[in-house]
């Protein structure tokens, strides 16, 4: 019997904010709800985070932001993304986001977007749904 | 989250809480009476100082109102700190931006978009000019929230501005929060190892408290930051013992280099947490006062009063807080503040109902202050010390906190100090278990919150102003740092660095602080110097 392979989801944060609690938490969730997750930890640029979602081989990558550096980063991975000729990888986001920026991010491309109190039901269905 | 016919249960079966347990899993009683307190705590400023530090507490002085703030350019933060003075913020409480907290200056690849958005950008001496730009030094009490090794850098700008104002250094009033680990976002691994080495971080942190205590004997010469340990998601009972465990550390270090307890351990401050958990925090700062006052006095063998008083700072937290619903943050924050002023605190940060969106906007700044100002002014719960005291319930509670927070300090100890169990990540491990617990706990409603898990408004329209930084307040602060680095005399930024340099390498002993107020006088920026003390530690940042 063919085994299936488990989706791949990889976590991580991007430019100097370093509030990894809600991060953390969604890892957590998304790998007790059977995705493969791989956490990338801190400080991560936007060329290190395509170049382990390379590796790692990866359907979705997600990144978190609690410090307003969001559009800023976001872009900056998009266009790293584009310019490898990287295609079929999600993007998703999560952390304190003004409502206006996420409709600003979704424009951009990304996926989905988690604001703080967004439940684990709410996240798991989600990433399902783009999956 | 409740489905909607559980929701109309959950009414009809006359809202029936959950648990009767306190966040840190204390079960509560029904009822407390006599034989659960069944003795006089001695009157506040006497031994073990359970009731308060001072006799008259706030019928005196009032505890300092002190919003942290800081964003954009030095010359933008000290506008707002300008117009919180005029709302009647009696303390500065300055935040940095995250470059200047990891010691890069904004130019640094690292740094882009992240400048200036935590809190100010700062690099340089003209930046700490312009950001005390119209302030009395010696009057106006600081808070620069500045983390070991780059609070020494810090703590050197402010000495030279104020020498600069002739202002002599003996009257400066305030506080370094000058931690190595409790500071960036509590005490997570990652964050206190990627940037700079932990032990020469604690070195450098324990240089600024001998200069301090030398000369600036009214400053704070280290402020451990137990709220930014709770906001991991932590409870009350690990808060109090990994920031005290984390406090003698310090002591240790400070009493082998030959100080004396007494010299430093009069400026020692905490700044600790208001969660939502009202009888709970109210008892935990109350068995804080006990612990250290009991821990200075019969473990570190102080002579002085002074260094027994547990003198603490208090945020309200965070973590209560909200995205759904904000405003309903103003009534959280409106009673945390309360339990900061029950417990006794020194001062107090409110924190703002737009915490789930961005930085205080003007508007929600002056209301945290209004929040304070209100229960100052109008409830008269300042009119009498320690109104609480007595009660059983208050009196069990600090009891039982200060058991369970010994018996975890006792274990932290036994594993070779709280430096030890970070490095060796067991405290790592506690704060993600603690977070996914948390996590679990709101899933389950075993934990609830008003809009999150229980009423909650789908389809909510948010509106709520949002700070924005200025338009191109990143690229100003990048121009400027290329601009600075230009026009100094390089020669003789550079004979500084070496120095450093040379000192750090060769002398592991001395002080560094001198050397690094003669490199920031010379022009030489925040960056460089984490970088010169970064290399004489053969240590390099990976990114």
């Amino acid at each position: 019997m063919k085994e299936i392979k488990k989706k791949r989801i990889l976590l991580g944060k991007m430019g100097l904010d370093a509030h990894d609690t809600g991060i953390r938490i969604v890892a957590k969730w998304l790998s007790d709800a059977g995705y493969e997750v791989v956490y990338g930890g801190l400080y991560n640029t936007a060329e290190r985070i395509c170049e382990t979602a390379l590796q790692e081989d990866v359907d979705v990558i997600g990144c978190s932001f609690l410090g307003g550096g969001h559009l800023f980063h976001t872009d900056r991975l998009l266009t790293q993304l584009k310019e490898k000729g990287i295609e079929g990888i999600k993007i998703m986001v999560g952390g304190v986001i003004p409502p206006a920026d996420v409709v600003k991010l979704k424009e951009r491309g990304v996926s989905l977007v988690f604001t703080p109190g967004t439940l684990r039901e709410k996240i798991i269905e989600g990433v399902k749904s783009i999956l | 989250m409740m489905k909607e016919n559980e929701l109309f249960d959950f009414y009809l079966k006359g809202e029936q809480l959950p648990n009767y347990k306190s966040l840190s899993e204390i079960e509560l009683k029904e009822l407390y009476s006599r034989e659960d307190a069944n003795r006089d705590e001695p009157p506040p400023a006497e031994f073990p100082y359970t009731r308060g530090i001072h006799r008259e507490m706030y019928r005196k002085r009032l505890w300092t109102r002190r919003q942290q703030s800081g964003f954009g350019t030095p010359e933008e933060s000290n506008e707002r700190l300008l117009y919180l003075l005029r709302q009647g913020m009696t303390g500065l409480n300055i935040d940095f931006d995250v470059a200047t907290k990891l010691g890069i200056d904004p130019d640094h690849p690292l740094a882009q978009g992240d400048v200036g958005l935590q809190g100010t950008s700062l690099a340089t001496l003209e930046d700490m000019d312009k950001l005390f730009q119209g302030i009395p030094l010696d009057k106006v009490s600081s808070t620069l929230i500045a983390n070991a090794p780059y609070s020494a850098i810090i703590l050197a700008m402010y000495v030279l501005i104020a020498r600069k104002r002739n202002f002599a250094e003996s009257s400066l009033l305030g506080t370094i929060m000058n931690c190595a680990i409790s500071q960036l976002v509590g005490p997570t691994y990652e964050s206190g190892t990627r940037f700079f080495p932990v032990e020469p971080a604690i070195k450098i942190a324990c240089d600024v408290i001998e200069f301090t205590t030398r000369h600036m004997p009214r400053w704070n010469c280290i402020n451990i930051n137990a709220y930014n340990i709770r906001e991991t998601g932590v409870n009350a009972v690990q808060e109090a013992a990994f920031a005290f465990t984390l406090a003698e550390e310090y002591i240790k270090r400070l009493l082998s280099r030959g100080l004396s307890i007494d010299e430093f351990a009069g400026r020692m401050a905490f700044f600790t947490s208001a969660h939502i958990d009202f009888l709970e925090e109210i008892a935990k700062i109350r068995a804080m006062r006990r612990i250290w006052a009991n821990l200075l006095k019969k473990k570190y063998k102080a002579k002085n009063p002074k260094s027994c008083f547990f003198r603490t700072a208090i945020q309200t937290s965070a973590l209560p807080l909200t995205a759904q619903q904000p405003l309903n943050n103003l009534s959280r924050a409106a009673i945390q503040t309360l339990i900061a002023v029950l417990a006794g605190t020194q001062s107090i940060h409110t924190t703002s109902y737009d915490e789930a969106y961005s930085l205080p906007t003007e508007e929600s700044h002056k209301l945290a202050i209004r929040t304070q100002q209100i229960i100052a002014f109008e409830t008269n719960v300042c009119k009498t010390v320690d109104p609480l005291g007595g009660s059983y319930a208050i009196e069990s509670l600090t009891d039982t906190l200060e058991e369970k927070i010994l018996a975890l300090m006792e274990q932290i100890e036994s594993k070779g100090g709280f430096t030890s169990c970070f490095q060796s990540q067991w405290i790592e491990q506690h704060l993600n278990n603690a977070r996914y617990d948390y996590a679990n706990k709101m899933e389950s409603g075993e934990q609830l919150s008003v809009g999150v898990n229980i009423f909650r408004e789908e389809d909510e329209e948010i509106k709520v102003d949002i700070f924005r930084p200025s338009e191109d307040m990143q690229k100003r602060r990048i121009d400027y740092i290329r601009d600075f680095k230009e026009k100094r005399d390089q020669r003789k930024t550079e004979k500084s660095l070496r120095l450093l340099y040379t000192v750090t390498r060769e002398s592991p002993n001395a002080n560094c602080l001198p050397f690094i107020i003669q490199a920031v006088e010379d022009g030489a920026t925040l960056g460089e110097i984490s970088d010169t003390l970064r290399e004489a530690y053969g240590f390099q940042v990976d990114f």
